[in-house]
């Protein structure tokens, strides 16, 4: 356990609170109370959580027992996690606080798992970042879906993780699986022409394409404008990818070089004045107004 | 005969934006022809659109405010001072939308359109009000290239300790959301941050065409219309935001704004909303904003935060504490670390890095604005508490909340 001194330095003023804090933290942990008093409890208990080694321990004990209750321990979750935010306060007791997060994410209750995970992940860890490939490599020993897992690894992208994304790419498990490798892959500066081919690909899902308009963009913002046009100008492409096209246009493109596009103007004016849905029609509208029209 | 109205005290039309704190401006005379006299009692009013702001007028710094002022104006080009404020209650949606008119006897001898711009409950805004906001937002991220980046960086595990966790959490927070509007408003002049009152349902937010909607997994959607489907940070796509409680009610847990209030009338008692109702705002979902160093990855971040400050701005009115000489206003200790002391400047604006400070200091110094001087390029944590000027009028920050009065 890490010692820490007890940040008991407010005076007076703070008196109080700090006590009824630490009375909240006695409720949220006594196995006396019931489950909905003990969760309301867990609201007050961040500051004494901080303040004390003693109730820190206590907290995490109840997140470690897999007797407790489980919308106790998920409280004690929240509560800790809104405690973290006390940076200062909470930097010395942050190795117990990632050390039993570590021991319960192979928890049997899924929510308390994805949720761990993600504090992890967010961390940059790197236990749980090879549990979460291993994961994908063998589902059998997934601790999430792998839809999830793609999901928490974006937050520390890197090759094992494109290529753990790429393989879903070729065998997605469902729809979700597919858009989370798609997403993750969004990072990857070789992708550009996979999402370019997406971004065409009419017979593809419109979430599939506006996730790939919007990765091209960041990965060649000039195919993107130009794809875009192409998306607006031609009549036969779906009404939905044309406003994310001309969102992109209207919100990143070259001002002057739209206002001299005739063909691109007289196209989105056709879009306006169409059966679009009304608010793409506004759209349509605020972006000829910005070019006079 | 022709007048010139300066708002702000300066000609730079980027100026016209009011609050409800009083504006210094100036009529002066450009063009005598035609003055019947060397002194003329101009009358100025405020002239509001349909469903647009509305101001009130006085003549000097102190004293009743009023819906005109009449003021001798002499016509050799003296400039007269007066005063301008929003009326509380009426605040603009469009800017210009109040016209301030200069008239001798019932000719219009000028006139200038001015914004009541003030920070709103984002779950109330108009449809235009909400598109410019995200349409400003997702032009300063810029699919991660643009200057939102600076804004991200400041807020990272190795620079948290300059803000959370200290008794400078709250005006080290006023100072990030300060800069971030400013350079919201270098986009849009119109836009004013919003805030999530996350004490009340705030089911507009969680649209499509807002903040965006969750699915199961706790990727945020967005409608095709909707700019920031091209969010992007740390070179990662998206926004990963899953609500924990129903978006159409408010967050179980967390302390209302009346119980935050009373949380106590001196700063270090009131600073523990750190962790509730704050940390549990951010606790109230799985994803970026979940975690201290990922949270401002979520544009949501800067609507709590937003929220988070005007909690603090009406304490600090329920209880006079904006002075930073009065002991109650602030948490002085002599352990305080550097950056979290009363005449301490405050990282990244300040540009130190190294020892107690972290290695870079993103974004520079703080955005300027056209209207006001305060908080300074290098903001110190004692500039960030009178945001209003009530203690010193140079003091206001030029920002408002739709239900804070000045005074």
């Amino acid at each position: 356990m890490a010692k820490r001194k007890t940040a008991k330095r407010a005076g007076k003023a703070g008196s109080a609170v700090r006590k009824s804090a630490r009375a909240a933290l006695s409720v949220a942990t006594s196995a006396r109370r019931t489950v909905k008093q003990r969760v309301a409890a867990m609201a007050e208990a961040p500051l004494a959580v901080v303040e004390s080694d003693k109730d820190l321990q206590a907290m995490l004990g109840v997140l470690r027992n897999r007797d407790e209750p489980i919308k106790v321990r998920l409280a004690a979750l929240q509560s800790l996690g809104a405690a973290a935010f006390s940076v200062i306060a909470f930097e010395s007791c942050r190795g117990d606080y990632l050390a039993t997060l570590r021991q319960v994410a192979d928890d049997p209750d899924p929510e308390l798992r994805q949720r761990v995970l993600g504090i992890l992940m967010r961390e940059k860890d790197g236990f749980a970042q090879k549990k979460l490939l291993d994961g994908l490599k063998n589902p059998a020993k997934a601790l999430v879906p792998p839809a999830k897992a793609l999901q928490l690894l974006s937050y520390d992208v890197h090759a094992e993780a494109y290529a753990a994304a790429r393989a879903i790419l070729a065998k997605p498990p469902n729809d979700d699986a597919r858009r989370e490798a798609l997403r993750l892959l969004a990072a990857d500066a070789t992708a550009a022409p996979l999402f370019e081919k997406l971004l065409r690909d009419k017979k593809e899902l419109r979430e599939i394409r506006q996730i790939a308009a919007s990765a091209l963009h960041a990965l060649n913002p000039e195919k993107l404008q130009q794809r875009a046009r192409e998306i607006i100008l031609d009549k036969s492409d779906y009404d939905d990818i044309k406003a994310t096209s001309l969102m992109a246009l209207a919100t990143f493109g070259d001002d002057e070089a739209l206002g001299k596009d005739k063909a691109l103007l007289n196209s989105v004016s056709r879009f306006g004045a169409g059966k679009a849905p009304a608010k793409y029609k506004q759209g349509a509208r605020r972006f000829l107004r910005k070019f006079g029209r | 005969m022709d007048v010139e109205l300066q708002i702000n005290n300066t000609p730079n039309p980027k100026a016209r934006f009011v609050s409800w704190v009083p504006s210094p401006c100036r009529i002066r005379v450009t063009n005598p022809l035609g003055a019947p006299a060397p002194i003329v009692n101009l009358k100025i009013t405020g002239v509001s659109a349909a469903g647009g702001g509305a101001v009130v007028f006085r003549g000097g710094a102190t004293g009743a405010f009023a819906s005109s002022v009449t003021l001798p104006v002499p016509t050799n080009g003296t400039s007269v001072p007066f005063f301008v404020a929003g009326k509380f209650g009426q605040p603009s949606t469009n800017n210009g939308d109040v016209t301030i008119q200069a008239r001798n006897g019932t000719t219009l001898v000028g006139s200038v359109p001015v914004m009541v711009r003030i920070r709103k409950n984002a779950n109330t805004l108009t449809t235009g009000e909400r598109n410019r906001f995200v349409a400003a937002f997702a032009q300063l991220n810029n699919q991660g290239l643009g200057r939102f980046a600076d804004f991200r960086n400041m807020h990272v595990s190795v620079s948290l300790p300059q803000a959370h966790g200290a008794p400078g959490f709250l005006p080290w927070h006023r100072a990030y959301l300060l800069d971030l509007e400013r350079e919201l408003q270098a986009i849009d002049p119109s836009v004013a941050l919003p805030y999530w009152r996350f004490d009340q349902p705030a089911p507009n937010i969680f649209t499509p065409d807002f903040f965006g909607a969750s699915n199961a997994l706790g990727t945020v959607q967005f409608a095709a219309t909707n700019p920031l489907q091209f969010w992007k940070t740390d070179g990662v796509q998206g926004v990963n935001r899953r609500p924990l409680f129903n978006t159409a009610t408010a967050p179980p847990g967390l302390r209302t704004e009346a119980q935050t209030i009373a949380i106590g009338t001196q700063f270090p008692a009131f600073r523990t909303m750190e962790g509730n109702p704050h940390g549990f705002a951010h606790t109230s979902f799985g994803g970026s904003i979940q975690d201290p160093a990922t949270a401002p990855k979520d544009p949501l971040f800067f609507l709590l935060h937003c929220n988070v400050d005007r909690l603090w701005a009406k304490w600090q009115r329920q209880n006079g504490r904006f002075n930073p000489a009065v002991a109650a206003s602030y948490d002085s200790n002599p352990n305080n670390r550097p950056g979290h002391n009363l005449p301490d400047t405050m990282w990244p604006w300040n540009g130190v890095t190294g020892g107690t400070r972290p290695p870079t200091a993103p974004g520079g110094a703080m955005a300027a604005s056209p209207c006001v001087g305060a908080p300074g390029p290098q903001p110190r944590v004692q500039d960030c508490l009178d945001y209003q000027g009530a203690i010193g009028a140079p003091a206001r920050m030029g920002f408002d909340y739709d239900d804070a009065k000045f005074i």
